[in-house]
């Protein structure tokens, strides 16, 4: 009896020594890094590029001054000029993020959240499936002030020794109205890779 | 004398271990984290205005070395009570020449900072 119980015990304290007490699961080779540090992989366009462009665009056109009284703006996609893939609608959503959280404008459905609103109102207006007093009218949807539209485009330079990639950024604000444009800033990185 | 002696040698150990004085509140000084001890590079004057009801910073940067050197930093931005107020920025990668001053610029994202904290570390 005495024996057996021991041997549950020893039993029992072995396995709880090798339980892992650590609020982990898996390789040791994969860890989590921080997204906002300096991302010098390669020298294409990266995270650190997109935060910093998003983050520059947004302080400048935030302090000029224009946006009085939290205007209604259209954000378009940035044309990419560039000759490798970039992603620019996550550099509009950034921008479109960070102004809204300095809380300097309000935006209009851009064109690709166009349909859905336009599906949204039809469904609610046209279907009946839905109680009269909470359908969402036509007719009232908020046209926007200014639209913001950019641009990336890059030069690319190669030597036996050197790789260099010059970045710019344009972005500009434009009076939907008169068609001016009344506000613009650029944003300039240069990468250089040593063989 | 030889238990003088080592009173002497043991003062001057515990002197030099000692910390400096902490920066004075409010001075260019209490601004800025470093991250480790600055090789080459100095933070020197800043100044501080508010533009169109955002904090803007402009920190003086000198590198005391012959040879280029490359720095990081970011900034923090603060509210009245000392909280940061909006998320963490970017780290910045910012190369200077040698024994170059130039000048490090920044925009508060929120009208709300009041307060900022500079964090700088070099490689």
């Amino acid at each position: 009896m005495f024996a057996r119980f021991s041997f549950i015990a020893v039993f029992a304290l072995l396995a709880s020594g090798c339980a892992n007490t650590s609020p982990t699961l898996g390789s040791k080779s994969i860890s989590y890094g921080d997204t906002k540090a300096v991302e010098t992989v390669t020298n294409e366009f990266g995270s650190t590029d997109l935060q910093m462009i998003a983050e520059s665009m947004t302080r400048s056109l935030a302090q000029s001054g224009i946006m009085q009284g939290r205007p209604v703006v259209q954000v378009y996609d940035v044309k990419n000029k560039t000759s490798e893939y970039i992603d620019t609608r996550e550099i509009t959503t950034s921008i479109k993020t960070q102004l809204m959280k300095t809380g300097v404008a309000r935006f209009a459905s851009d064109n690709n959240a166009m349909q859905s609103q336009v599906d949204q109102l039809k469904l609610q207006n046209q279907s009946g499936l839905y109680k009269k007093s909470t359908v969402a009218k036509t007719g009232n949807m908020i046209a926007a002030k200014y639209r913001i539209e950019g641009s990336i485009s890059s030069i690319v330079k190669r030597s036996s020794d050197y790789k260099d990639v010059f970045y710019k950024f344009s972005l500009q604000l434009i009076d939907v109205e008169s068609g001016l444009a009344e506000w613009m800033d650029e944003k300039e990185i240069r990468k250089t890779t040593e063989r | 004398m030889r238990f003088k002696f080592i009173a002497v040698v043991a003062l001057a150990l515990l002197a030099g271990c000692a910390t400096p004085p902490p920066p004075e509140p409010g001075s260019a000084a209490s601004k800025v984290v470093a991250m480790g001890k600055l090789k080459n590079i100095v933070v020197g004057a800043m100044r501080v205005a508010r533009e169109n009801g955002f904090m803007t910073v402009n920190a003086q940067m000198s590198n005391t070395s012959f040879n280029n050197k490359t720095f990081y930093y970011r900034f923090a931005w603060l509210g009245p009570e000392g909280f940061p107020v909006a998320e963490e920025e970017t780290w910045k990668s910012q190369m200077m020449y040698g024994e170059q001053t130039s000048f490090i610029q920044a925009i508060a994202p929120t009208a709300k900072a009041v307060d900022f904290r500079l964090e700088i570390k070099t490689p």
